[in-house]
């Protein structure tokens, strides 16, 4: 693997591939960072916490059955489960899954403009994730 | 999104407009109808990648509407009418009556209209330039 572009990540929501709808998403892994400084140190002192791990996404709507729209509105305040490959295609060493269950604490249905296609931005909880390289 | 098709249901869309002349390519010559309007759907301006996966891009297409000089006065009418946002003879309601050209695109919107003049066989035409925004 070498260097590639970030263009063809699949978003995979449920079953549902919604990558077409998708203009950006990151993934932010990160630990709580816990204080241990004691009185013999002269620097501050930390271990590693939880994970508390996010994903974000730029989607533009879609109000279609089964489209981006009902996947994520009807599922305020439940979990779903994503999943984000780099590279569309084959899982592998060089080009693993994430599959996490994320809290659906906000929904933007409507966000319009007058010369621009309506988006939802969302910025979404980890509850659970995993790392694979073969599914 | 298949540039060729764009183009040509652009044109169907703008041939709802009564006495519009359209053509969806650009032509080597012209003959302006005299004291009638004359449509060039122009080439599509791509921006690829507009979502993750090969799903949509983006594209601008230029539409050039000129009209033939009987007189001044009755070519810069028949440019307003057609500069109008609404209307059987304005040309965006015209191409924004179906916003996905029967499929071919996600959806578009007319964005802007600029005035201008077109020289063609040592004759200035009374112009404007349409642009055309697409996603699909």
């Amino acid at each position: 693997m070498a260097i590639f572009m970030g263009n063809k990540v699949a978003v995979i929501v449920g079953t549902t591939t919604i990558s077409d709808h998708v203009s950006t998403v990151s993934l932010n892994r990160e630990v709580e960072a816990v204080t241990i400084t004691s009185m013999n140190d002269t620097v501050q002192n930390m271990i590693g916490g939880i994970e508390v791990s996010s994903v974000s996404l730029e989607v533009f709507n879609d109000f279609a059955a089964a489209s981006v729209n009902s996947l994520f509105e009807d599922a305020i305040g439940t979990k779903l489960a994503i999943k984000l490959i780099p590279v569309t295609g084959t899982v592998s060493a060089t080009n693993p899954s994430y599959s996490m269950s994320c809290l659906i604490t906000q929904w933007t249905p409507i966000s319009g403009s007058t010369d621009s296609a309506m988006t939802a931005s969302v910025t979404l909880p980890v509850t659970a994730l995993s790392k694979s390289t073969s599914a | 999104m298949v540039p060729s098709t764009v183009r040509a249901n652009l044109k169907t869309a703008l041939t709802s407009i009564t006495g519009l002349r359209v053509m969806d390519y650009v032509p080597d010559s012209t003959n302006v109808p005299t004291n009638n309007a004359f449509a060039v759907i122009g080439q599509l301006s791509m921006n690829y990648d507009y979502t993750l996966n090969r799903g949509f891009d983006s594209a601008t297409c230029n539409i050039i509407v000129m009209v033939g000089r009987m007189s001044e006065k009755d070519g810069q009418s028949r440019l307003d009418g057609l500069l109008q946002s609404s209307g059987s003879t304005s040309i965006k309601a015209a191409i924004e009556a179906d916003k996905t050209l029967s499929g071919a695109v996600q959806t578009l919107r007319v964005v802007s209209a600029s005035p201008g003049t077109i020289t063609s066989a040592n004759i200035d035409y009374l112009s404007y330039q349409y642009s055309v925004e697409l996603i699909g």
